[in-house]
């Protein structure tokens, strides 16, 4: 039982460091090329901010400690996506968009995904300050380009409307403790315990709420939503907003599930997921979410999305085992200083010989060698192991 | 090409399962009672059968393994059912979800307020759940089969075990003193499969519900 690490934490070796950390460098600079701005909050901050407008879900996935230096509370992140907000909100206080991108470590009490890493590798991408359907529609785009660049098989974005939800939840006039429930039930499409929940409940609530978990598929689902559902503006609005999309994103590969609401505590219109070939659960998450920001004392447009790297690069093939290394030997010569430069400058890796070095260099990684023939240096393959 | 991977346990969930199968045109070519094969195939190269424990019907269908899965509400409350769509009903496997006492047990008077007994049970969220909306402390003891003999020998106070005909219990002096759910199977279909594979998946689904409303 020596070194063993605790459940659901892994190490990255070598090769898959290489591809996590290949692929975030891809994304990040896709993220730059359009203008979203890096931000590194910190690892840990004060419970109260970080929870913040996320609902309990978000604060039981958080580990807690006590600040030795305030007696304060405090948590390690468990999702970016409430510091980023903060930061938008609070400090740097634009008055028009921001966008803002990050990558970092979170943390969870419990696994959130089915291969159960504790300690996802958060990346996303916000976008703060445009209240409009085009913001969404560069949000979505942005995450096609994620699956593209991340060369996800048979990708395909999922989208929902959470103001479909809770207009439909207003008009069966639950109690709030239930409505909770009837999201539990419609997240896993349970119609058979949403038929007996929905028993007393008045018409046309209640066979609109029953018609959500079938409501799923290509653009069309937006006219059966339209025929299936009453014609009130609540409801008239948000399946707009969806036709704008299904317009705008004809060129990708969407579907719509209006029973889908990953989230809702904190989202407030759009909702989507992103799934791939191969990976038995979404692979990105993201939404409309104008609201949170309130909380830390400016209600701001906000729509984005964030992903794990860990679960995105999984399906990635390792990386064709790259040309090995070159070998130079230990020698102050100036002629093998310019020419390990040079190979260096070419993209080579050139390790030094250690004196004393045990094992063969080629487990170092090395596959040729520098020597001297006449008064130049030469790469040759390594010999003599 | 894409296919459709169906995990189902063998008894009495597969030989119920057969008559929705033949209505989405799907024949098994192997009896899972008479073949040792753990993959079946079926008439449509396109569609397979996979058996597994009725337990762990839910995992496979979780971890993408199978799109689709049968599997009782009692599995499916003890699973969790995280990362799964339920959507249909299929009213086979019928039998309920109960606490059974021996009989001359004073059920009602050990479990009035303050009360505490002593449980047994293979379903122990399910028990849980039960008793923690009475507002009762119970201390229950997992078991894996048998549950019947536990109040006979005086390892627990009551049960909490599937009933279908109540036969188990008669014969071993045990009686019925609450119900906990009606139980039934459902259908059980991935997330991602179902936005992968609408194509495929849709129509089965379609003709399951079909076959039960008829």
């Amino acid at each position: 039982m020596r070194w063993v690490l605790p459940d659901h934490i892994q190490d990255a070796l070598p090769s898959d460091a290489h591809r996590l950390e290949s692929l975030r460098r891809r994304l990040l600079d896709a993220f730059r090329l359009r203008g979203y701005q890096l931000v590194m909050p910190p690892l840990l901050e004060y419970l109260d901010s970080l929870t913040t407008g996320a609902g309990k879900d978000l604060e039981l996935r958080t580990f807690k400690l006590v600040d030795q230096l305030s007696g304060r509370s405090m948590g390690v992140r468990a999702d970016m996506t409430p510091q980023v907000t903060r930061i938008d909100a609070h400090l740097l206080n634009r008055r028009g968009v921001s966008r803002l991108c990050y990558c970092g470590s979170v943390l969870h009490t419990l696994p959130s995904t089915l291969t159960g890493t504790r300690e996802p590798l958060q990346l996303g991408a916000e976008l703060y300050g445009h209240a409009g359907i085009e913001a969404d529609v560069e949000i979505l785009r942005l995450l096609a380009e994620v699956l593209r660049l991340a060369e996800v098989p048979a990708s395909r974005i999922d989208i929902g409307h959470v103001g479909l939800f809770h207009a439909l939840a207003a008009r069966a006039g639950l109690v709030p403790g239930r409505e909770e429930e009837l999201f539990d039930l419609l997240q896993a499409k349970d119609v058979p315990e949403l038929r007996r929940m929905l028993a007393d409940v008045s018409e046309p609530a209640r066979s609109a709420l029953l018609a959500l978990p079938e409501l799923y598929g290509g653009p069309e689902v937006l006219a059966e939503a339209a025929a299936r559902l009453p014609q009130d503006a609540e409801i008239a609005g948000p399946l707009a907003e969806l036709r704008q999309l299904a317009d705008a994103l004809g060129d990708l590969p969407v579907s719509f599930d209006l029973a889908d609401l990953r989230g809702y505590h904190y989202h407030s219109g759009i909702v989507f997921a992103a799934y791939g070939a191969e990976s038995p659960a979404a692979l990105a998450l993201g939404g409309r979410y104008d609201r949170v920001g309130q909380a830390f004392g400016r209600a701001r447009p906000a729509t984005g999305f964030s992903l794990d790297l860990r679960e995105l690069a999984w399906h990635l093939p390792t990386p064709a085992a790259p040309a090995g290394a070159v070998l130079a030997p230990p020698d102050d010569d100036a002629g093998l200083t310019s020419e390990v430069s040079a190979l260096r400058a070419r993209g080579e890796i050139v390790m030094v010989a250690l004196p004393g070095h045990e094992g063969t260099w080629n487990e170092a990684g090395c596959d040729r060698q520098l020597v001297k023939r006449g008064d130049r240096w030469a790469v040759v393959p390594l010999q003599g192991e | 090409m894409s296919s459709i991977t169906l995990a189902l346990s063998k008894g009495r969930i597969f030989e119920e399962t057969l008559p929705l199968l033949a209505a989405a045109g799907i024949v098994p070519t192997d009896n899972p009672e008479s073949s040792r094969k753990l993959i079946i195939g079926t008439n449509r190269p396109d569609v397979r059968l996979v058996i597994v424990r009725a337990t762990d019907t839910p995992t496979y269908v979780q971890y993408g393994a199978a799109d689709l899965g049968i599997a009782g509400k009692d599995v499916l409350v003890e699973h969790g059912g995280a990362g799964l769509y339920q959507p249909l009903d299929l009213e086979i496997a019928k039998c309920r979800l109960c606490v059974a006492v021996q009989k001359g047990f004073d059920y009602a008077a050990a479990t009035r307020p303050g009360g505490r007994i002593r449980v047994a049970t293979k379903y122990m969220n399910a028990a849980k759940a039960h008793f923690a909306g009475k507002g009762m402390h119970v201390d229950l003891i997992k078991l894996y089969g048998s549950m019947e003999l536990a109040p006979l020998v005086g390892l627990a106070d009551a049960i909490v075990d599937l009933v279908s005909t109540g036969g188990t219990l008669r014969a071993n002096n045990l009686e019925e003193v609450e119900d906990i759910m009606p139980i039934s199977s459902r259908l059980i279909v991935n997330q991602a499969s179902l936005k992968l594979k609408r194509e495929l998946l849709q129509p089965v689904l379609d003709a399951f519900a079909g076959a039960i409303q008829s």
